[in-house]
């Protein structure tokens, strides 16, 4: 990326985020539905809840004084790893489909510069939508968030979108380099939500399973931020979460980026860059 | 002086893939498909018009996307103003600007401006720049009235006008149109093609780049043109010099006897 490029970065950012806004402004209904389904999952999530513990069946679930408050947290941060795999070649393929890809790509802006912009509007989205889900739960179901350490959320959600794009990034490597993504999508989330700790804390699954946990950056996010949240954990407590994802981040994202730049390298020479 | 493009000996080949199974070994091809394009080699000298004519899948497009950096040759180089288009391909991407074949290449739910404003950005323009720019296109194109508008809204015509102003945004020192006149009526073709020799050749000094199937249109504002067949260039010089070397009373004429399939590449015409 040469000097000039570099200093319209922040311009290019803003130039992005108010394309999608724009365009996503322009479903008004859309956002309302979004709305209704966050206050509905939560309500589910509430409900459940409540009948777990009437049966005596809510386990023991950490750092959570009760299984709403795990299950919810999971729900409202999950969403981050849906939108980081989802995005990416999302907009990928939309690109491909309306041929505004290869408009993007013979202009001089780098190509980290238009991966990367073209997600941080499903990504602020994604806040937007997390911030209802807790004002929903804090509100609606009596949440406990008074002790809440905001600051060591922050760093973990960031240091968490960074660790998921390098995933989302690689499902985008798929789409330009098999024309199809889906599969990767599917494993990841599925396997997240399974063992990632979303709907069950992670030391009730067996053996096997906890070691998978552990291999994916979601088991950090969500424990760290429960913690973070419920507990008031700051980072001096939360080191373990904060340099997994960290490693997660430092590691995944250099290399899903040359991954990627190799994969649009190989798809001009195959004469399948915009081919889906 | 630094030719405006230069194509020295370039070849393309896409590679042959199967279905299913097969397509897992597309990342990994090497192109031992029928060749795009050919050896081929030919210059472009700043301010000229110069046109690309040929059969479907003769390579013009192919050549196009090769040198906007979208593709790359096998063998042999390209350049933009001197800039290498694979060595060099960020700076070669800022001399040019590239006006696609696929008129809806837009964001259809943004106004004109919206559009071009975002393209813009990505091109670099400061603000003040931008602003301008944008004003001045709009209304050369006459898309002044409508740039409030949503794209969707827009005619086939108003949308491959809105690529035109898009390609020219950031003032490219060569622009790279892929039929350009395909989606216009005659009088939006024929202004288009005013505007295209007359503004930015003549006037602005841009050096232009078109892939046509109009044969019309090429010797009506072009200064050279390459016949292309199969990948290879049948003739290239001006459309009369290419009529005299071909013995035809037209260049429709000469097109057909270039291009029909017993014909084997010449050399070039001196201009």
């Amino acid at each position: 990326m040469s000097h000039r490029d570099n200093a319209f970065v922040g311009r290019k950012a803003v130039a992005f985020l108010r394309r999608d806004f724009l365009t996503m402004a322009s479903y008004r209904f859309t956002l309302l539905l979004q709305l209704v389904e966050i206050l509905l999952i939560a309500t589910i999530a509430f409900f459940l809840a409540r009948f777990l513990r009437q049966q005596g069946l809510e386990t023991v679930t950490p750092f959570a004084r009760d299984y709403f408050s795990f299950l919810i947290l999971g729900l409202a941060f999950f969403d981050y790893l849906g939108t980081a795999l989802g995005s990416f070649s999302h907009t990928l393929r939309e690109g491909q489909l309306t041929g505004t890809l290869e408009t993007l790509l013979v202009t001089p802006t780098s190509l980290e510069t238009v991966v990367l912009g073209s997600s941080l509007y499903a990504f602020l989205s994604t806040t937007a939508r997390v911030a209802v889900y807790l004002l929903a739960g804090v509100a609606l179901f009596g949440l406990p968030l008074s002790e809440a350490n905001w600051g060591a959320t922050l760093v973990l959600v960031l240091l968490s979108v960074a660790a998921f794009s390098s995933l989302g990034i690689l499902s985008a490597c798929c789409i330009l380099l098999f024309k199809k993504g889906n599969p990767f999508t599917w494993v990841l989330v599925s396997a997240s939500g399974l063992v990632g700790g979303v709907f069950f804390p992670v030391a009730s699954l067996p053996e096997w399973m906890q070691t998978l946990a552990h291999l994916l950056p979601i088991t950090y996010c969500l424990e760290g931020v429960r913690r973070a949240l419920l507990v008031g954990d700051g980072l001096a407590e939360l080191w373990p979460q904060t340099v997994a994802l960290l490693l997660f981040a430092g590691v995944g994202l250099p290399l899903a980026l040359a991954l990627f730049r190799w994969s649009v390298r190989r798809a001009k020479i195959t004469g399948t860059l915009a081919q889906y | 002086m630094v030719e405006a493009i230069e194509v020295v000996n370039l070849s393309k080949q896409f590679p042959r893939v199967g279905a299913g199974w097969g397509a897992l070994r597309l990342p990994f091809a090497h192109g031992h498909g029928h060749h795009c394009l050919d050896r081929i080699s030919l210059t472009v000298k700043p301010g000229e018009v110069f046109s690309l004519v040929g059969p479907n899948g003769a390579g013009k497009t192919t050549l196009l996307k090769i040198l906007c950096t979208l593709l790359e040759p096998d063998q042999g180089r390209a350049t933009v103003m001197g800039y290498d288009v694979v060595q060099q391909a960020a700076a070669a991407r800022r001399q040019l600007g590239y006006c696609p074949g696929f008129e809806r290449s837009f964001y259809l739910r943004l106004s004109a401006r919206e559009n071009l404003r975002f393209y813009g950005i990505l091109n670099n323009l400061s603000p003040r720049l931008l602003a301008l720019r944008m004003s001045d296109l709009l209304a050369a194109l006459g898309l002044g009235t409508a740039a409030s508008q949503p794209v969707q809204t827009f005619s086939t015509g108003m949308l491959q006008r809105l690529a035109v102003a898009r390609a020219l945004l950031h003032e490219p020192r060569v622009a790279l149109f892929d039929e350009p006149t395909r989606s216009l009526d005659p009088a939006g073709a024929a202004w288009l093609r005013h505007y295209l020799r007359r503004e930015l050749a003549d006037r602005q000094t841009m050096t232009i780049l078109l892939a046509t199937h109009n044969l019309s249109e090429v010797e009506e504002i072009c200064d050279r043109v390459a016949v292309l067949n199969r990948g290879c260039i049948m003739a290239l010089g001006t459309p009369a010099a290419i009529c005299r070397q071909t013995g035809a009373a037209t260049f429709a004429d000469a097109y057909l006897r270039l291009t029909s399939p017993e014909v084997v590449p010449v050399e070039t015409v001196p201009r």
